[in-house]
Protein backbone atom coordinates (compact mmCIF):
# COMPACT_ATOMS: atom_id res chain seq x y z
CA UNK A 1 0.00 0.00 0.00
CA UNK A 2 1.41 3.42 -0.67
CA UNK A 3 1.51 5.59 2.48
CA UNK A 4 2.48 9.08 2.95
CA UNK A 5 5.77 8.09 4.78
CA UNK A 6 6.68 6.42 0.96
CA UNK A 7 7.22 10.07 0.22
CA UNK A 8 10.09 13.03 1.03
CA UNK A 9 11.28 16.27 -0.95
CA UNK A 10 13.45 15.94 -3.51
CA UNK A 11 12.19 12.06 -4.42
CA UNK A 12 12.57 11.35 -8.26
CA UNK A 13 10.01 8.66 -10.22
CA UNK A 14 10.75 8.26 -13.45
CA UNK A 15 9.08 6.45 -16.05
CA UNK A 16 9.92 5.45 -20.03
CA UNK A 17 8.14 4.68 -22.92
CA UNK A 18 9.54 3.55 -26.16
CA UNK A 19 6.68 2.06 -28.45
CA UNK A 20 5.20 5.43 -29.68
CA UNK A 21 4.00 4.13 -33.16
CA UNK A 22 1.56 5.01 -35.89
CA UNK A 23 -0.60 2.20 -34.85
CA UNK A 24 -0.87 3.69 -31.23
CA UNK A 25 -2.02 6.54 -32.69
CA UNK A 26 -4.51 5.52 -34.74
CA UNK A 27 -5.76 3.50 -31.52
CA UNK A 28 -5.40 6.84 -29.70
CA UNK A 29 -7.40 8.97 -32.45
CA UNK A 30 -10.43 6.21 -32.56
CA UNK A 31 -10.74 5.60 -29.29
CA UNK A 32 -10.39 9.84 -27.69
CA UNK A 33 -12.57 11.10 -30.89
CA UNK A 34 -9.82 12.81 -31.87
CA UNK A 35 -9.60 12.40 -35.64
CA UNK A 36 -7.38 15.69 -37.23
CA UNK A 37 -5.53 13.39 -39.74
CA UNK A 38 -2.46 15.41 -39.03
CA UNK A 39 -2.22 12.47 -35.84
CA UNK A 40 -2.69 9.22 -38.60
CA UNK A 41 -1.81 10.28 -41.72
CA UNK A 42 1.89 11.40 -42.94
CA UNK A 43 0.25 12.87 -46.61
CA UNK A 44 -1.93 15.21 -44.47
CA UNK A 45 0.41 15.89 -41.87
CA UNK A 46 3.37 16.81 -44.65
CA UNK A 47 0.73 18.87 -46.65
CA UNK A 48 0.68 21.08 -43.02
CA UNK A 49 4.21 20.80 -43.47
CA UNK A 50 5.29 18.77 -40.50
CA UNK A 51 7.28 16.26 -42.34
CA UNK A 52 5.12 13.11 -41.11
CA UNK A 53 2.62 12.92 -38.48
CA UNK A 54 2.77 14.09 -34.79
CA UNK A 55 1.06 13.04 -31.61
CA UNK A 56 -2.32 14.37 -30.30
CA UNK A 57 -1.17 17.68 -27.84
CA UNK A 58 -2.85 15.31 -25.30
CA UNK A 59 -1.44 11.85 -26.34
CA UNK A 60 1.49 11.97 -23.52
CA UNK A 61 -0.11 13.58 -20.81
CA UNK A 62 -1.70 10.28 -20.48
CA UNK A 63 1.61 8.48 -19.44
CA UNK A 64 1.95 11.01 -16.23
CA UNK A 65 -1.72 10.24 -15.28
CA UNK A 66 -0.70 6.64 -15.72
CA UNK A 67 2.10 7.38 -13.38
CA UNK A 68 0.47 8.67 -10.86
CA UNK A 69 -2.44 5.48 -11.02
CA UNK A 70 0.51 3.19 -10.54
CA UNK A 71 1.89 4.95 -7.78
CA UNK A 72 -1.51 4.79 -6.39
CA UNK A 73 -1.81 1.53 -6.80
CA UNK A 74 -4.95 1.92 -9.60
CA UNK A 75 -6.42 4.96 -6.85
CA UNK A 76 -6.82 2.57 -4.29
CA UNK A 77 -4.45 4.56 -2.23
CA UNK A 78 -5.23 7.49 -2.72
CA UNK A 79 -6.35 9.95 -5.76
CA UNK A 80 -4.71 12.42 -8.49
CA UNK A 81 -6.38 15.88 -7.56
CA UNK A 82 -4.64 17.90 -9.58
CA UNK A 83 -2.22 17.02 -12.75
CA UNK A 84 -1.74 20.48 -15.16
CA UNK A 85 1.12 20.35 -18.37
CA UNK A 86 1.90 23.01 -20.80
CA UNK A 87 2.36 21.31 -23.88
CA UNK A 88 5.49 22.54 -25.46
CA UNK A 89 7.20 20.38 -28.21
CA UNK A 90 5.65 17.72 -30.39
CA UNK A 91 6.23 14.00 -30.25
CA UNK A 92 6.88 11.66 -32.94
CA UNK A 93 6.80 8.24 -33.87
CA UNK A 94 10.14 7.37 -32.65
CA UNK A 95 10.58 9.30 -29.81
CA UNK A 96 11.59 7.97 -26.72
CA UNK A 97 9.30 9.72 -23.84
CA UNK A 98 10.40 9.93 -20.88
CA UNK A 99 8.38 11.20 -17.33
CA UNK A 100 9.96 12.09 -14.28
CA UNK A 101 8.16 13.41 -11.55
CA UNK A 102 10.02 15.26 -8.61
CA UNK A 103 8.45 15.47 -4.89
CA UNK A 104 8.24 19.48 -4.46
CA UNK A 105 6.19 19.24 -1.23
CA UNK A 106 4.33 17.39 0.96
CA UNK A 107 1.41 19.04 2.67
CA UNK A 108 -0.92 16.90 4.49
CA UNK A 109 -2.10 13.72 2.98
CA UNK A 110 -1.13 15.73 -0.38
CA UNK A 111 2.34 15.16 -1.94
CA UNK A 112 3.18 17.89 -4.78
CA UNK A 113 5.19 17.00 -7.91
CA UNK A 114 7.26 19.07 -10.71
CA UNK A 115 6.67 17.39 -14.09
CA UNK A 116 9.22 17.33 -16.64
CA UNK A 117 8.15 14.79 -19.54
CA UNK A 118 11.15 14.85 -22.61
CA UNK A 119 11.71 13.37 -26.09
CA UNK A 120 14.72 11.75 -26.75
CA UNK A 121 14.61 11.47 -30.76
CA UNK A 122 16.97 9.04 -32.16
CA UNK A 123 18.32 10.71 -35.75
CA UNK A 124 20.96 8.26 -36.76
CA UNK A 125 23.92 6.32 -36.07
CA UNK A 126 27.46 6.80 -37.98
CA UNK A 127 30.65 4.65 -37.56
CA UNK A 128 33.88 5.82 -36.92
CA UNK A 129 34.29 7.44 -40.49
CA UNK A 130 31.15 9.28 -40.73
CA UNK A 131 29.23 6.87 -42.63
CA UNK A 132 25.33 6.56 -41.43
CA UNK A 133 25.36 2.75 -40.16
CA UNK A 134 21.75 3.46 -39.53
CA UNK A 135 19.15 5.65 -39.94
CA UNK A 136 16.06 6.45 -37.55
CA UNK A 137 13.07 8.03 -38.52
CA UNK A 138 13.92 11.62 -37.53
CA UNK A 139 16.50 11.68 -39.91
CA UNK A 140 14.99 10.07 -42.76
CA UNK A 141 11.91 12.47 -42.01
CA UNK A 142 13.97 15.80 -41.13
CA UNK A 143 12.49 15.96 -37.94
CA UNK A 144 15.54 17.87 -36.28
CA UNK A 145 15.38 21.45 -37.07
CA UNK A 146 18.87 23.93 -37.21
CA UNK A 147 16.79 25.95 -34.68
CA UNK A 148 17.18 22.46 -32.48
CA UNK A 149 21.05 22.57 -33.25
CA UNK A 150 21.08 26.31 -32.00
CA UNK A 151 19.32 25.79 -28.91
CA UNK A 152 21.65 22.65 -27.90
CA UNK A 153 19.50 19.86 -28.20
CA UNK A 154 20.99 18.03 -30.45
CA UNK A 155 23.76 15.28 -29.02
CA UNK A 156 25.60 12.10 -29.45
CA UNK A 157 26.73 9.08 -28.02
CA UNK A 158 29.00 6.14 -28.03
CA UNK A 159 26.61 3.08 -28.96
CA UNK A 160 27.91 -0.71 -29.64
CA UNK A 161 26.89 0.29 -33.65
CA UNK A 162 29.04 3.59 -33.50
CA UNK A 163 28.05 6.88 -33.13
CA UNK A 164 24.19 7.77 -31.87
CA UNK A 165 23.02 11.47 -32.52
CA UNK A 166 19.99 12.49 -30.92
CA UNK A 167 17.71 15.33 -29.63
CA UNK A 168 16.81 15.41 -26.23
CA UNK A 169 13.86 17.95 -25.66
CA UNK A 170 11.40 19.21 -22.93
CA UNK A 171 7.96 18.75 -24.43
CA UNK A 172 6.18 19.07 -21.42
CA UNK A 173 6.71 20.69 -17.81
CA UNK A 174 3.89 20.58 -15.84
CA UNK A 175 2.59 19.56 -11.75
CA UNK A 176 0.29 17.12 -9.77
CA UNK A 177 -0.70 16.46 -6.74
CA UNK A 178 -1.79 12.86 -5.14
CA UNK A 179 -3.37 12.94 -1.98
CA UNK A 180 -3.42 9.84 -0.17
CA UNK A 181 -5.74 7.60 2.34
CA UNK A 182 -3.06 7.35 4.59
CA UNK B 1 -4.40 43.01 -33.99
CA UNK B 2 -3.42 44.84 -30.80
CA UNK B 3 -7.08 46.42 -31.24
CA UNK B 4 -8.47 43.37 -31.19
CA UNK B 5 -7.11 41.45 -28.49
CA UNK B 6 -7.69 44.86 -26.41
CA UNK B 7 -11.35 44.41 -27.25
CA UNK B 8 -11.33 40.60 -26.65
CA UNK B 9 -9.44 41.09 -23.35
CA UNK B 10 -12.44 43.59 -22.36
CA UNK B 11 -15.37 41.70 -23.85
CA UNK B 12 -14.85 38.02 -22.84
CA UNK B 13 -12.94 36.92 -19.71
CA UNK B 14 -15.71 36.21 -16.96
CA UNK B 15 -18.46 35.47 -19.73
CA UNK B 16 -20.20 32.31 -20.37
CA UNK B 17 -19.49 30.76 -23.74
CA UNK B 18 -22.74 29.47 -25.35
CA UNK B 19 -23.56 26.58 -26.22
CA UNK B 20 -22.16 22.76 -24.70
CA UNK B 21 -20.17 19.62 -25.57
CA UNK B 22 -21.06 16.36 -25.15
CA UNK B 23 -19.05 13.03 -24.44
CA UNK B 24 -20.50 9.69 -24.14
CA UNK B 25 -18.63 7.33 -22.43
CA UNK B 26 -19.13 4.07 -24.24
CA UNK B 27 -17.48 1.10 -22.89
CA UNK B 28 -15.24 0.32 -26.13
CA UNK B 29 -13.90 3.83 -26.37
CA UNK B 30 -13.08 3.82 -22.70
CA UNK B 31 -11.45 0.45 -22.49
CA UNK B 32 -9.49 0.90 -25.52
CA UNK B 33 -8.46 4.00 -24.60
CA UNK B 34 -6.88 2.58 -21.56
CA UNK B 35 -4.93 -0.06 -23.27
CA UNK B 36 -3.03 2.80 -25.15
CA UNK B 37 -1.67 3.38 -22.17
CA UNK B 38 -0.79 -0.38 -20.95
CA UNK B 39 -3.78 -0.44 -18.24
CA UNK B 40 -4.42 -4.18 -17.67
CA UNK B 41 -6.52 -3.51 -14.16
CA UNK B 42 -9.90 -4.73 -14.68
CA UNK B 43 -11.17 -1.18 -12.93
CA UNK B 44 -10.19 0.21 -16.48
CA UNK B 45 -10.30 -2.67 -19.17
CA UNK B 46 -12.32 -5.51 -17.08
CA UNK B 47 -15.50 -6.86 -18.73
CA UNK B 48 -19.00 -4.65 -19.93
CA UNK B 49 -20.91 -6.60 -17.20
CA UNK B 50 -18.38 -5.82 -14.26
CA UNK B 51 -18.77 -2.27 -15.29
CA UNK B 52 -15.89 0.19 -15.53
CA UNK B 53 -14.32 3.47 -14.64
CA UNK B 54 -12.73 5.40 -17.06
CA UNK B 55 -8.79 6.30 -16.26
CA UNK B 56 -7.47 9.79 -15.54
CA UNK B 57 -6.46 10.65 -19.18
CA UNK B 58 -9.97 9.90 -20.54
CA UNK B 59 -11.04 13.55 -19.56
CA UNK B 60 -8.57 14.58 -22.61
CA UNK B 61 -11.38 13.49 -24.83
CA UNK B 62 -14.18 16.19 -23.43
CA UNK B 63 -11.26 18.67 -23.39
CA UNK B 64 -10.44 18.22 -26.70
CA UNK B 65 -14.11 18.05 -28.04
CA UNK B 66 -15.19 20.93 -25.65
CA UNK B 67 -12.32 23.38 -27.41
CA UNK B 68 -13.45 23.01 -31.01
CA UNK B 69 -16.82 23.08 -30.15
CA UNK B 70 -17.13 25.90 -27.85
CA UNK B 71 -14.13 28.34 -28.92
CA UNK B 72 -15.61 28.49 -32.22
CA UNK B 73 -19.40 29.44 -30.48
CA UNK B 74 -17.93 32.52 -29.19
CA UNK B 75 -19.51 35.33 -31.20
CA UNK B 76 -19.44 39.50 -30.38
CA UNK B 77 -20.10 42.64 -31.87
CA UNK B 78 -17.16 44.59 -33.00
CA UNK B 79 -17.47 48.29 -34.49
CA UNK B 80 -21.50 47.65 -35.06
CA UNK B 81 -20.09 44.11 -36.59
CA UNK B 82 -20.77 40.51 -35.43
CA UNK B 83 -17.53 38.48 -35.49
CA UNK B 84 -16.39 35.45 -33.90
CA UNK B 85 -13.65 35.17 -31.36
CA UNK B 86 -11.55 32.70 -33.87
CA UNK B 87 -11.34 34.72 -37.26
CA UNK B 88 -9.41 31.99 -38.31
CA UNK B 89 -9.48 28.43 -36.80
CA UNK B 90 -6.14 27.27 -38.49
CA UNK B 91 -4.57 29.31 -36.09
CA UNK B 92 -5.90 27.79 -33.20
CA UNK B 93 -3.48 25.78 -31.09
CA UNK B 94 -3.90 23.91 -27.93
CA UNK B 95 -1.08 24.83 -25.60
CA UNK B 96 -1.80 23.56 -22.02
CA UNK B 97 -4.33 21.87 -19.44
CA UNK B 98 -4.76 21.81 -15.78
CA UNK B 99 -6.95 19.43 -14.91
CA UNK B 100 -8.86 19.18 -11.46
CA UNK B 101 -10.32 15.96 -10.13
CA UNK B 102 -10.92 17.23 -6.20
CA UNK B 103 -14.50 16.39 -5.27
CA UNK B 104 -15.17 14.36 -8.55
CA UNK B 105 -16.70 11.74 -9.14
CA UNK B 106 -15.07 9.16 -11.29
CA UNK B 107 -16.39 8.34 -15.24
CA UNK B 108 -17.58 5.40 -16.15
CA UNK B 109 -19.00 3.42 -18.78
CA UNK B 110 -22.77 4.60 -19.93
CA UNK B 111 -22.50 7.99 -18.73
CA UNK B 112 -23.25 11.28 -20.68
CA UNK B 113 -20.85 13.71 -20.03
CA UNK B 114 -21.91 17.53 -20.80
CA UNK B 115 -18.92 19.81 -20.38
CA UNK B 116 -19.81 24.18 -20.39
CA UNK B 117 -17.21 27.11 -20.38
CA UNK B 118 -16.40 29.95 -19.46
CA UNK B 119 -13.26 32.34 -20.25
CA UNK B 120 -10.83 33.18 -18.11
CA UNK B 121 -7.28 35.75 -18.26
CA UNK B 122 -6.91 36.61 -21.99
CA UNK B 123 -3.16 37.90 -22.55
CA UNK B 124 -0.87 38.47 -25.61
CA UNK B 125 2.76 37.21 -25.74
CA UNK B 126 3.86 40.64 -27.94
CA UNK B 127 7.29 38.90 -29.11
CA UNK B 128 5.06 36.83 -31.44
CA UNK B 129 1.60 38.22 -31.26
CA UNK B 130 0.44 35.01 -30.01
CA UNK B 131 -3.11 35.68 -28.16
CA UNK B 132 -3.27 33.19 -25.18
CA UNK B 133 -6.70 32.74 -23.53
CA UNK B 134 -7.97 30.40 -20.57
CA UNK B 135 -11.26 28.36 -20.87
CA UNK B 136 -12.64 27.62 -17.58
CA UNK B 137 -14.58 24.22 -18.04
CA UNK B 138 -16.83 22.00 -15.61
CA UNK B 139 -17.85 18.79 -17.12
CA UNK B 140 -21.05 17.28 -15.47
CA UNK B 141 -22.60 13.58 -15.69
CA UNK B 142 -26.21 12.88 -16.41
CA UNK B 143 -26.88 13.42 -12.23
CA UNK B 144 -25.31 16.38 -12.69
CA UNK B 145 -22.06 15.19 -10.58
CA UNK B 146 -19.06 16.90 -11.63
CA UNK B 147 -16.56 15.08 -13.29
CA UNK B 148 -13.68 16.86 -13.85
CA UNK B 149 -12.56 20.63 -13.20
CA UNK B 150 -10.65 21.83 -16.41
CA UNK B 151 -8.64 24.91 -17.29
CA UNK B 152 -7.90 24.66 -20.90
CA UNK B 153 -5.19 27.27 -22.87
CA UNK B 154 -5.60 28.14 -25.93
CA UNK B 155 -3.26 29.84 -28.27
CA UNK B 156 -4.08 32.15 -31.51
CA UNK B 157 -1.46 33.14 -33.91
CA UNK B 158 -1.48 36.39 -35.80
CA UNK B 159 -4.60 36.09 -38.19
CA UNK B 160 -6.96 33.85 -35.94
CA UNK B 161 -7.81 37.13 -33.75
Amino acid sequence: MTKLADFSVGQEFINEFDEINRELLQLYAKASGDTNPIHTRDEIAEKAGLNGVIAHGLFSFGFITKMFEDMLNQENDGQLIECGVEMRGMVRCGDTLVTKATVSKVDGKDVHFDIEQRTITPVDIKDKEGNIVKQFEAGERGYISEKDEAKGLVHTKEVDEGILTFRDRLACPGHAIIRLKM
Amino acid sequence: MIKNFEFLKENLPGTDIPGKARVKCRYRDLSKFAKVYGFEDPKYVGSKEDGIVACKAWANAITVKSFYILIPATKLTQNGEERPFLLNPNKLLHAGNQYNWEGCVPMKDGDKIISRGKWGKMWLNKDNMILFAELLLTAKNENDETVVKVTTQAAVRPGGY
